[in-house]
C-alpha cells in the first residue's frame, strides 16, 4: 500500500489534522442541529395535539403551523 | 425584497431547498476532498501543506461573509423592524462562529510547517481572533438580553463594530507588515493561484457553502418553530 499519500512528504500530520478537525466540527454541528430540529418538531406536534379542537383549528390557519403539521396525522 | 423575508414564504421554501441541498452535499464534498487531497498538485515552496488552503480559505470566507450578512440584517432590522430578520441572524451567527474557529485552527496547523510557529500576534491573525470575540458577544447579546428592544440595539452595535473589524481583516495584510500572505484571489486584481489549484479551491468553497446553507435552513426552521411554540402559551 502506498503510504505516501498519507505521509505527504512529512506534512501529512498537519494536513490530515486540519481536514479531520474540520470534518468532526462540521459533523458535530450537523448532528446537533438535526437532533434539535427533530426534537422541536416532535414537541411542537405533541403540544398541538394537546390543544382543544377550537384552538387547534385556530393555529391551523397559520401557514407555518400548517406546514409543520402537514406531514403528521392530525392535519 | 420584503416579500422574500416573509416568514411563511421563507419557511415553505426552506423545506424544499433543504432536501435539495442535502442531496447535493455529499457528492460535492466527496469530489472536493478527492481533488484537494489527492488530485491537486503540491506547491513548489510549501509542498503538500498547501492542501490546508482548501479548507482554511473557504472557512475564513464563510466567517467573514457570515458576519457581514449579520451586520446587514441587524441594520435592516434596526431601521425597519422586520421581525423575521432576527430569525435569520440568529441562525447565521453560530455557523459563522464555527467557521471562524475552523479558520483559526486550520490556519495554525498551516502556520507551523510554513512559518515555524503555531501562532503570531500578527495583524491578520489577531483581527480574526477579535472577530471570534465579536461573534461570541453577538450570540450572548441575543441569548441573554431579555428585552427585545435592548437586544436589537446591542446586536446592532456589536455587528456595526464587528463590520469595522471585517474591513481591518480584509486590509490588514496591506496596511501592516504581516506574516500572513496578501490575498491571492481578488475580484479587482489578477488571481495569482494556478488553475490546477483554483479548481479544488472552487469545489471546496462551493461544497462548504452548500453545507452552510443546509445548517442555516435547519437553524432557521428551529428558530421559527421556537417562535410558534411561544404562541401556543398565549392561547
Amino acid at each position: 500500500m502506498n503510504f505516501e499519500i498519507f505521509i505527504m512528504n512529512g506534512f501529512g500530520i498537519y494536513v490530515w489534522s486540519a481536514f479531520v478537525f474540520t470534518f468532526l466540527v462540521c459533523l458535530f454541528l450537523y448532528v446537533r442541529t438535526r437532533k434539535t430540529l427533530k426534537k422541536l418538531e416532535k414537541n411542537f406536534i405533541k403540544e398541538a395535539n394537546n390543544l382543544s379542537e377550537e384552538q387547534f383549528e385556530d393555529i391551523k390557519k397559520q401557514k407555518i403551523t400548517k406546514e409543520i403539521l402537514i406531514s403528521h396525522s392530525r392535519s | 425584497m420584503i416579500k422574500y423575508l416573509n416568514p411563511s414564504y421563507v419557511f415553505k421554501i426552506s423545506g424544499k431547498l433543504l432536501n435539495l441541498f442535502k442531496t447535493l452535499l455529499i457528492p460535492l464534498v466527496a469530489i472536493g476532498l478527492i481533488f484537494s487531497l489527492f488530485l491537486s498538485p503540491e506547491d513548489y515552496i510549501q509542498g503538500d501543506s498547501v492542501r490546508i488552503m482548501y479548507i482554511h480559505v473557504p472557512s475564513a470566507w464563510i466567517s467573514l461573509f457570515g458576519f457581514a450578512a449579520i451586520s446587514f440584517f441587524c441594520i435592516l432590522n434596526f431601521l425597519f423592524k422586520i421581525k423575521n430578520v432576527t430569525l435569520i441572524y440568529k441562525s447565521l451567527a453560530p455557523i459563522g462562529l464555527t467557521f471562524n474557529i475552523v479558520a483559526i485552527v486550520t490556519g495554525s496547523l498551516w502556520g507551523q510547517p510554513t512559518w515555524g510557529t503555531w501562532w503570531a500576534w500578527d495583524a491578520r491573525l489577531t483581527s480574526m481572533l477579535v472577530l471570534m470575540f465579536f461573534y461570541i458577544a453577538f450570540i450572548f447579546s441575543y441569548k441573554f438580553i431579555k428585552s427585545p428592544d435592548r437586544s436589537i440595539k446591542a446586536c446592532t452595535l456589536i455587528s456595526v463594530l464587528g463590520l469595522i473589524n471585517i474591513i481591518i481583516i480584509k486590509y490588514s495584510v496591506e496596511w501592516w507588515s504581516t506574516l500572513h500572505q496578501p490575498s491571492s484571489i481578488s475580484l479587482a486584481k489578477e488571481t495569482t493561484v494556478h488553475f490546477s489549484m483554483l479548481i479544488p479551491l472552487g469545489l471546496m468553497v462551493f461544497a462548504l457553502f452548500m453545507y452552510v446553507a443546509v445548517i442555516f435552513l435547519m437553524k432557521y426552521r428551529i428558530e421559527t418553530i421556537r417562535v410558534k411554540k411561544k404562541g401556543f402559551k398565549k392561547l
